[in-house]
């Protein structure tokens, strides 16, 4: 079957490198599949899961913020954050959502809201994510 | 008169001595910080080539120059992003990067975003517009503390109260060799991305979901997100590279120093050895006759 190279790419590591037979990714428009040999495609990440199949087994991550860049040498999916669904700790996840919860009781600036709003939504996603 | 002068000698050897204690250890702490920040700094770089590149070619590709955040505008106000470091004592590195921000001011209306203490003091005390100061988050640095930071920028050159931004920051190029730099930040530009001959078609379409404005858009923030995180990443390693030089060659001094004070100091033990001998034999001689 054919695969494609996928890098996965954040600040601070190489996520992930190698050859994948499918990807799906949560784009800011809605979940996205890529097979080998996929049209240039270019769009940005939302808040979701990034689920990377390869040899019929498939692994979950929780990603945030980015974008995916697919051309004909590879794929690479820049990513403000990204974590394996098992490496998800998820006390902390709730503890962030408990956070941003109790900061958007607080009526700050609307600036303020949004952030603890995205918090909010990326804690969700990961919890979420991780009970998968 | 001797015997003073060996004092003398002795005292400033166990000064000497104190101070290269300091540098000897502020040394070691440099280095093995210096360890920490060097492989932060490979870590992040395959990300931020990789942006790059991509922004380069999302720039090349949607040439239409409709973005705001690439078209030039006249310059009334431009920003300054200055990164220096929390601590003294790091040879020229502080005040190169410092040297090389007025540089770039000069003949402009400058405000500035300070990261580090001691921008943030260099630009207090010269009285400069500071629309912000992010001291002490360099060594801790994370990319989400980036965003705060570069929000606010975009805000402003949204709203034009800034006209353009540059970052001052200092390139790790080896542990030893930094180089402060000085970097546009907005409006965007990159090599050949502007070179309006713009040859026929553009080559094989690339799909952009939903639209290329939107993308880039989208992109952008996280373009200079990255930009800034990595400069911080670079600056602090090369504070450390810098220190840990600084105290090296501080060091070395000390122990020369030292080496100079023990020869003076067993001269004058010699001497004074020397003149008692003198001084019991003449009275030996004295007491014979």
């Amino acid at each position: 079957m054919a695969t494609f190279h996928l890098k996965v790419l954040t600040a601070d590591k190489v996520f992930f490198e190698g050859d994948v037979d499918r990807i799906v990714v949560r784009t800011t428009q809605g979940d996205v599949g890529i097979l080998p040999n996929h049209v240039k495609y270019l769009a940005a990440i939302g808040i979701g899961g990034l689920t990377i199949i390869t040899g019929g087994t498939s692994r979950m991550a929780a990603i945030a913020g980015g974008f995916v860049d697919v051309s004909k040498e590879g794929t690479v999916i820049l990513a403000r954050t990204c974590e394996w669904a098992d490496e998800i700790d998820i006390n902390r996840a709730r503890a962030a959502e408990e956070r941003a919860k109790a900061q958007l009781q607080h009526k700050e600036s609307s600036n303020a809201q949004d952030v603890a709003a995205a918090k909010l939504k990326k804690a969700i996603n990961r919890i979420r994510i991780a009970q998968k | 008169m001797a015997s003073g002068n060996m004092k003398d000698i002795k005292r400033r050897m166990k000064s000497v001595q104190s101070t290269m204690q300091i540098t000897k250890a502020m040394e070691l702490v440099a280095s093995s910080k210096l360890r920490h920040a060097k492989e932060r700094v490979l870590r992040s770089r395959p990300y931020f080539n990789t942006m790059y590149e991509t922004m380069a070619r999302i720039a090349k590709e949607t040439r239409d120059g409709d973005s705001i955040y690439t078209k030039a505008r006249t310059v009334k106000k431009s920003l300054f992003i200055v990164i220096a470091g929390d601590r003294g004592l790091a040879g020229g590195y502080n005040s190169n990067v410092l040297k090389l921000a007025a540089a770039q001011m000069a003949g402009k209306t400058p405000c500035v975003v300070t990261i580090g203490k001691k921008s943030q003091e260099y630009y207090a005390k010269r009285n400069f517009e500071v629309l912000a100061d992010f001291p002490g988050i360099a060594e801790t640095m994370q990319i989400q503390d980036t965003h705060d930071i570069v929000d606010d920028m975009l805000a402003r050159f949204r709203d034009g109260s800034i006209d353009e931004a540059y970052i001052c920051y200092t390139e790790f190029v080896s542990p030893m060799v930094q180089e402060a730099r000085c970097q546009k930040l907005l409006p965007l530009s990159f090599p050949g991305s502007d070179d309006s001959a713009g040859k026929g078609k553009p080559q094989a379409l690339t799909e952009y979901d939903p639209s290329p404005e939107a993308v880039f858009s989208a992109i952008v923030p996280e373009y200079l997100n990255g930009v800034l995180y990595g400069a911080v990443v670079e600056s602090y390693a090369s504070e450390q590279s810098a220190r840990r030089m600084a105290m090296e060659s501080a060091s070395d001094n000390a122990s020369e120093m030292i080496e100079n004070l023990n020869l003076s100091y067993n001269r004058a033990r010699q001497a004074a050895i020397t003149q008692e001998i003198t001084e019991i034999v003449a009275g030996s001689g004295q007491v014979g006759a």
